[in-house]
């Protein structure tokens, strides 16, 4: 019997050679998941805790944390190549969990030509990323986090808050000015059509924040700052009145039927939660056809956005999302998995069950959405098989 | 509210197949009235998709305007909202209970009206587990009040007015084991509220005329 295990590859490790325990990873991290070993004095991962936010690696005095997402070399290539590309000396950083896109970008910042570097939370960009792109010539960072209460990490906003004060006061010595770098905060949240809306109530069974009310009669209100973005009330909503900020429904929908037309069959179309897989910088090269589309929270995966793509000519939809444990919104996750799984039992009814399928990744295992991929891949192609005969 | 399931869509499908391939119309008639979650304009948008996708598969091709009335059983709101639909439209498919799809089906008499649902009961929902229960019959004469805002009819599995019976163990149904025994609930409920004498008190047949079938605002 082969009794040889294989380690699954995981995107961080304290490297106890560098590691000098002076618990400053531990005293940052979000999740708990840096302890010290009250026994041996040394710092330790639980990986199963941890979120990948990187704010450890990008604190790390010792550089004693090996990151696989976004590490400062990487960072800086993208920085060199994409000033390149984009040949302009202005850069803006940007949380993916709150940029809107480019045109709001513009506006936040008032920049019209710029370098664009999104991340899942700019808290995991270290002090050294920022000194590297001055040098490089860029001559002004734009920032754009998460309202504090807001951020998926918990502390990635504030942290980033608190570096780049540092930074400028820093540069202000050394004769760069005191405004090199500008901070921005957004929440990205959720919009109501009144003429639509039909005083339900489902939202406000489904807010996870509480935000959701339906204190006066005849339409819902949004209490804006307890809400937190994550869209499981638009996808369920029944009279399709809510909308969520940057992920409307209409763009989406556009979003799939310009993927379906340059993808090549067997097509299939990924969503993703974009907390469950981290991208590389460069966006890597997607086979001709697997398009993804990342959102929010795999709970702004509707029902109806599945159907259109069946409908538009997609062979199969795959969705990634965090497991219950992971999920960044109160286990909307699972609510989302639940009607994905409601959705799959209608699609049985007239045999298309096999072509949706839903499955759970977390970022700190690199290697398992595309494992995911791989497997609906081949499942797709046996269905095709099957029905070719 | 009123508890209703989906239809099979391959039962759906049957009742439009003769509408298909043609360049007239299906409506699809959400109801944003009674339901948890309420039929409405999503639910008829999701159906038409769901229809059109399994009609490809059977080489039927339909196509569908989607709508939704605020409550289809009132019939002036849905022949005020319907009637500038109607346009090169030759069936109609009802998200209502079978109320709603009556109420269709009598103000455009000339015209199919198919129901996509399966109306139930009146009942509750418990959201957490998503339990759908009876709890109304509609009887016309309400007990409410002498069993502690618990319905015997409904909730008994003999519908008993003066219970519990012989078949009552362990506060469970003899009939359904998982079942509760509705007048040991009575019991416990009246003795909480301290009106135990209310059980005693005789309750004679149920008057059947009373639930009426028609009446006049």
């Amino acid at each position: 019997m082969n009794e040889q295990i294989i380690e699954e590859r995981v995107a961080l490790k304290i490297n106890e050679d560098y590691c000098s325990s002076c618990s400053i990873c531990s005293s940052l991290c979000p999740f708990e998941a840096i302890k010290r070993d009250t026994e041996t004095g040394k710092t330790f991962l639980e990986i199963e805790k941890c979120q990948v936010c990187g704010i450890c690696y990008s604190t790390c005095p010792a550089k004693a944390i090996d990151i696989i997402y976004y590490d400062i070399d990487s960072l800086t290539r993208y920085l060199e190549r994409a000033k390149q590309e984009y040949d302009c000396d202005e850069l803006v950083i940007m949380c993916k969990g709150s940029a809107p896109d480019f045109a709001g970008i513009e506006k936040l910042f008032g920049v019209t030509k710029f370098i664009p570097l999104s991340v899942p939370c700019v808290g995991r960009i270290s002090e050294e990323v920022f000194l590297k792109a001055i040098l490089m010539g860029i001559k002004r960072i734009y920032v754009l986090a998460c309202d504090e209460d807001y951020c998926r990490f918990d502390k990635g906003s504030p942290i980033i808050g608190r570096k780049i004060l540092a930074l400028n006061l820093l540069l202000g010595q050394l004769g760069y000015g005191t405004e090199v770098i500008t901070l921005n905060r957004n929440s990205l949240k959720v919009k109501v059509d009144k003429d639509l809306c039909i005083a339900c109530g489902n939202c406000v069974f489904y807010c996870p924040y509480d935000a959701a009310k339906l204190d006066s009669p005849g339409v819902v209100s949004f209490d804006l700052s307890a809400c937190k973005g994550c869209g499981l009330c638009v996808a369920m909503c029944p009279a399709l009145a809510l909308d969520l900020e940057n992920w409307e429904r209409e763009s989406i929908s556009a979003l799939i039927a310009k993927l379906s037309s340059e993808m090549k069959p067997p097509k299939i179309l990924v969503f993703r939660c974009q907390w469950a897989v981290f991208p590389p910088l460069n966006n890597g090269e997607l086979a001709p056809n697997i398009r993804l589309i990342d959102l929010p929270c795999v709970s702004r995966v509707d029902t109806s956005h599945i159907l259109e793509a069946f409908q538009k000519g997609i062979d199969g939809i795959l969705i990634a999302g965090c497991s219950e444990e992971d999920c960044k919104q109160e286990g909307a996750s699972k609510k989302a998995e639940h009607s994905v799984a409601t959705l799959r039992e209608r699609l049985g009814q007239i045999g298309l069950q096999d072509r949706l399928h839903f499955c759970t990744v977390a970022p700190r295992y690199p290697e398992r959405f595309d494992r995911e991929l791989e497997q609906f891949s081949k499942k797709l192609e046996t269905i095709g098989l099957e029905e070719s005969k | 509210m009123i508890v209703t399931t989906q239809k099979p869509l391959v039962e759906v499908l049957d009742f439009i197949s003769p509408y298909s391939n043609s360049n007239s119309n299906i409506l699809i008639a959400g109801c944003d009235g009674c339901t948890t979650p309420p039929r409405g304009l999503r639910e008829a948008k999701t159906l038409s998709q769901l229809l059109e996708l399994g009609g490809k598969l059977r080489g039927k091709n339909f196509t569908f305007k989607v709508t939704t009335v605020v409550k289809q059983c009132d019939s002036y709101l849905t022949a005020s909202i319907l009637k500038p639909q109607m346009d090169n439209v030759v069936a109609v498919l009802s998200l209502a209970c079978g109320a709603g799809v009556q109420t269709i089906a009598e103000i455009f008499p000339e015209l199919p009206v198919f129901p996509a649902q399966n109306t139930h009961f009146i009942g509750m929902e418990a959201r957490e587990d998503g339990i759908l229960e009876e709890r109304c019959a509609g009887c016309g004469d309400c007990l409410l009040a002498q069993t502690g805002g618990i319905c015997p009819i409904t909730r008994c599995t003999k519908g008993l007015l003066n219970g519990a019976c012989g078949g009552s163990k362990n506060g469970k149904c003899e009939l359904d084991p998982e079942r509760d025994c509705a007048w040991i609930l009575i019991y416990e409920r009246l003795k909480k509220q301290g009106k135990l004498e209310l059980i005693k008190e005789f309750r004679p047949p149920r008057d059947y005329q009373l639930k009426g079938w028609r009446f006049t605002t």
